[in-house]
């Protein structure tokens, strides 16, 4: 049976922590029939919500992993991937995001658009995902779609329009009016599942036809047919208006705005109809690979069937028979059985189950078409990788990973715990590649890196769960880095005759600040001074000094090595001779080249009531920050800063206490800033004491 | 500091404006002539002084007002090698803040309060004070005059944009188009952004220090960069 890809949807739920996220996917299951009874996120019954299928989330209440759920609505067939909330697992929603071609964006209704929904989609925009939005939680008091709407369009930039309006708010809530087809919709029945439609009642008949109005100047920007069809002043047909909506989403200068109450059972079919009729099927979305047999030329994914397989690892987990891979095909199809060859790595690998998912439970399926998501069982492979088939060598274009920017000391209670230890960050840095963990060679402990301290929290946290490793856990540690400020020359011998053969080599050149980069490696020699066999060892050899800075021992980055003279022997020189040269040379120039220290510097964004904001400007400031701005909005105000991470730690618990707990605030990891003069000379201090103990 | 060859092109320096204290500046024009990109030069021909800056960007968005000194500040750079081009840019950062408000939200209290609340816990002091979208057709007399007072008080001066429309023929004694020919005599400094046939910028300057200038000074900008084309 082929299926007909313009009716298959993959889609993401991104929003707010707490706005109800994981809930109305809950409700989607329900409403198209993939589980049978209702759970609440924080139930009672100890079930907990299908999607969040992690001991720990459950318990937190939120939504760590993203896992993909397969689902049908009226023929369509949906695939939702269930995004994380927060800013410290933005590699999964930047994970998520490139898989999906549409996503729905929810928002609370009392709440609005808090920080977190702009990091979101800010990263929408970023992959160029068209969503819509639904306002949840229409039922609590103080909800008010059109001030979030207007939200939306404020400090989204989206050009955002009510496509529903509510009858009755709060605990009022009764249900909505469609305003394209101009009729009331209810929700009956205990879970809301019989919709009744009726005519709009007399008192909101005057509110419907003006916001109709508003909605019809809006979407008429997109369709021709449809202005005209307004001029005419008849009839317009609700396809038109349905068509106009769904190009003006696709092309992301439209948001349709949808309301409901997801734990109320409200406006829920009515989102899945949208999904089908708004959200951009495979083929609407053009995706793009890179071709490794042709210098990563650029190519367009044809989402074809009948083309050789495209496939992409977004996501492995670790299931009770093995690792499982979701990938997301681009072209081509997958079917049990198949060979398909790793990219990354040329490794060849056999199809053995292929299953479709359904948070835990799972179907088994023999195979899948091109724009699925499916998963994969034993497959060895990392997150990131592409799948294709022999007759092609494509790699889908790398994603952004960020740096880690803090890391942790951990280290295990006992030997069981070693163990465990070993086979939970073995199976953690697969999955998230913004998580990196290696053992310090001096210290002997192991070392855990991630993107916040929640991040690594979470994962401390898994490991005692899911692999039973406890582990002790050290003090927070900002990744520092080293650059060079000016250029330096080097010329260093090496040479050592100890009896039998010796070693020999001879480098010389210069060290300069790289604006753009981490290192580049110059090779200027002429004359064979170096063979050229032994070049590589030089570069290896500087390489290797990059890895321990002198001032603090952190990597140092952003250096431009150029070697343009040296000498050999022609018994003495070998490989180890050069790499042992070339890492002499360097410390040699590294000493006159003014090296500084490079601190993360995070984009932090506070918000809350503007009572508070003077304080809370305090607070940053007395925190090495450096203010951008700030924006008011009535009694609310948001402030932005530039913050070095190390001034971070503990900054929830200050910023709590300064403001009755009324604020929030989110960060993001910005770029690498210079550390000031009297921090340096602490850090160095701190350093060298360390030396000394070991 | 070593900035100030960087901004000879900058049309306040060549006409030798804001340099004092205390002044209330206004830079009119018609939609879309540049206003902005003016009142940014003017910001960054004070922060390459030294001066701090604060920049009101009513209806707008931080990130937007923030592209504005981006991309200005990159053009000078390209013009000119500088050696340390993030140093640079750090020092503007660091000279500056954005302030945005919703329309509804800008007001003198609101605006001392804030001011109140930098320079109070040390955390900014400010010279100059930007005012991007101003609205002068909802304000009255009384609250510019507020706003004056405030940055006499201060020891500030203060920029204002203020937008005159084609239909709107009003026009002050002194030759201030609407909506400012009621308020003009509150006002130090006074530009007027015209476009010319040959696709710049003319910059006529209606009053200077108090007087009143006849005929108005012509400069010829480049309308990307509101730079000064030739002198």
């Amino acid at each position: 049976m082929k299926k007909d890809l313009n009716k298959v949807r993959n889609i993401g739920i991104s929003a707010h922590i707490d706005s109800g996220k994981t809930t109305l996917t809950e409700r989607i299951l329900f409403f198209t029939q993939r589980i049978h009874a209702i759970h609440e996120v924080r139930g009672k019954d100890g079930v907990g919500a299908t999607m969040d299928h992690m001991e720990l989330e459950r318990e937190r209440g939120i939504t760590i992993q993203s896992a993909a759920t397969y689902c049908s609505w009226k023929d369509y067939d949906i695939n939702i991937i269930d995004t994380p909330g927060h800013v410290d697992f933005t590699i999964e929603v930047e994970r998520a995001l490139r898989v999906l071609d549409g996503a729905v964006l929810i928002l609370c209704s009392v709440g609005g658009v808090q920080s977190q929904s702009i990091t979101v989609n800010r990263q929408m925009t970023r992959y160029k995902v068209p969503r819509i939005a639904f306002i949840n939680k229409c039922d609590r008091t103080g909800a008010n779609p059109e001030r979030v709407t207007q939200q939306l369009r404020d400090k989204l930039d989206l050009n955002a329009v009510m496509i529903q309006m509510p009858i009755g708010l709060e605990s009022d809530l009764q249900g909505m009016i469609d305003l394209i087809a101009m009729k009331a919709v209810y929700f009956d029945g205990e879970q809301g599942d019989n919709i009744r439609i009726e005519e709009i009642p007399a008192g909101l008949r005057d509110e419907a036809e003006a916001k109709r109005e508003e909605l019809l100047d809006a979407v008429s920007m997109f369709s021709d047919e449809l202005m005209e069809a307004m001029l005419e002043e008849g009839d317009i047909p609700e396809s038109m208006i349905h068509d106009a909506i769904r190009r003006g989403t696709l092309s992301l200068e439209l948001t349709p705005v949808m309301i409901g109450s997801a734990y109320k059972n409200k406006g829920i079919q009515l989102l899945l109809d949208a999904v089908n009729a708004y959200l951009p099927c495979p083929t609407d979305i053009e995706n793009t690979a890179l071709d490794l047999d042709r210098d990563e030329a650029e190519v367009v994914v044809s989402n074809n069937p009948a083309d050789p397989l495209v496939a992409l690892a977004f996501k492995l987990e670790d299931g009770r028979y093995g690792q499982l891979t979701y990938i997301r095909t681009y072209q081509g199809e997958i079917k049990k059985g198949d060979t398909i060859i790793n990219s990354r790595t040329g490794k060849k690998a056999k199809v053995g189950r292929l299953v479709r998912m359904h948070a835990d439970e799972m179907e088994e399926i023999e195979e899948a078409g091109s724009g699925d998501i499916v998963a994969l069982f034993g497959i060895d492979c990392a997150s990131g990788d592409t799948f294709c088939s022999s007759a092609l060598n494509w790699s889908m274009s790398s994603m952004h990973v960020p740096a880690p920017v803090i890391s942790l000391a951990i280290k295990p209670v006992d030997n069981k715990a070693q163990i465990n230890m070993s086979k939970a960050l073995n199976r953690f840095t697969k999955e998230d590649p913004t998580f990196k963990t290696y053992v310090d060679h001096e210290t002997s402990e192991t070392i855990i890196s991630g993107m916040g301290e929640l991040h690594l929290e979470v994962y401390i946290e898994r490991m005692k769960r899911e692999y039973k490793a406890e582990v002790e856990v050290g003090a927070p540690q900002v990744a520092y880095r080293e650059t060079i400020t000016q250029r330096a020359e080097f010329d260093y011998v090496h040479k050592k005759q100890t009896g039998g053969s010796g070693q020999y080599g001879r480098v010389a050149g210069f060290i300069e600040p790289l604006e753009e980069g981490e290192y580049e490696f110059v090779d200027q020699i002429v004359g064979g001074v170096i063979p050229r066999e032994y070049i590589p060892s030089c570069d290896k050899g500087f390489q290797k000094s990059l890895e321990k800075g002198i001032l603090t021992g952190s990597p140092i980055t952003g250096v431009r090595v150029t070697i343009n003279d040296g000498s050999f022997h022609a018994v003495d020189s070998s490989d180890i001779a050069f790499q042992v040269a070339a890492i002499g040379a360097f410390k040699q120039a590294y000493a006159k080249a003014s090296a500084v220290i490079m601190e993360p510097i995070m984009k932090v964004a506070v918000e809350g009531p503007s009572e508070f904001q003077g304080g809370v400007m305090g607070s940053l400031n007395q925190r090495r920050g450096v203010i951008v701005g700030t924006f008011e909005e009535g009694n609310y105000t948001v402030v932005e800063a530039e913050m070095p991470l190390s001034e971070m730690f503990g900054y929830s618990t200050t910023l709590r206490s300064l403001t009755q707990g009324k604020a929030e605030f989110t960060m993001e990891f910005a770029t690498y800033k210079q550390v000031p003069k009297s921090v340096a000379e602490e850090l160095v201090k701190a350093f060298e004491a360390k030396k000394k103990e070991a | 500091m070593g900035y100030e060859p960087l901004v000879q092109q900058n049309p306040l320096r060549v006409l030798n404006m804001g340099r004092e204290n205390n002044q209330m500046g206004l830079v009119m024009a018609r939609a879309g002539l540049g206003k902005t990109a003016l009142l940014v030069q003017i910001a960054l021909d004070a922060i390459l002084r030294g001066k701090r800056v604060i920049h009101v960007s009513v209806g707008e968005s931080i990130d937007k007002t923030r592209k504005w000194y981006d991309d200005i500040l990159q053009s000078i750079l390209q013009e000119h090698s500088v050696t340390r081009p993030h140093e640079l840019m750090d020092m503007v950062a660091r000279h500056r803040m954005i302030m945005t408000f919703k329309v509804a939200a800008f007001s003198r209290s609101r605006l001392e309060e804030r001011l109140n609340d930098l320079i109070l816990q040390d955390i900014f002091r400010p010279n100059v004070l930007i005012v991007d979208g101003f609205d002068f057709d909802g304000t009255s007399r009384e609250a510019l005059e507020d706003i004056k007072d405030l940055m006499d008080n201060m020891n500030m001066q203060a920029w204002f944009s203020a937008i005159c429309h084609r239909g709107d023929q009003r026009v002050s004694p002194a030759g201030v188009p609407a909506p400012c020919h009621e308020i003009d005599d509150l006002f130090d400094m006074i530009i007027l952004l015209k476009p010319e046939k040959d696709a710049t910028i003319q910059l006529d300057i209606i009053r200077n220090y108090g007087e009143v200038v006849e005929g108005g000074t012509g400069l010829r900008l480049d309308p990307t960069t509101m730079m000064v084309k030739e002198l």
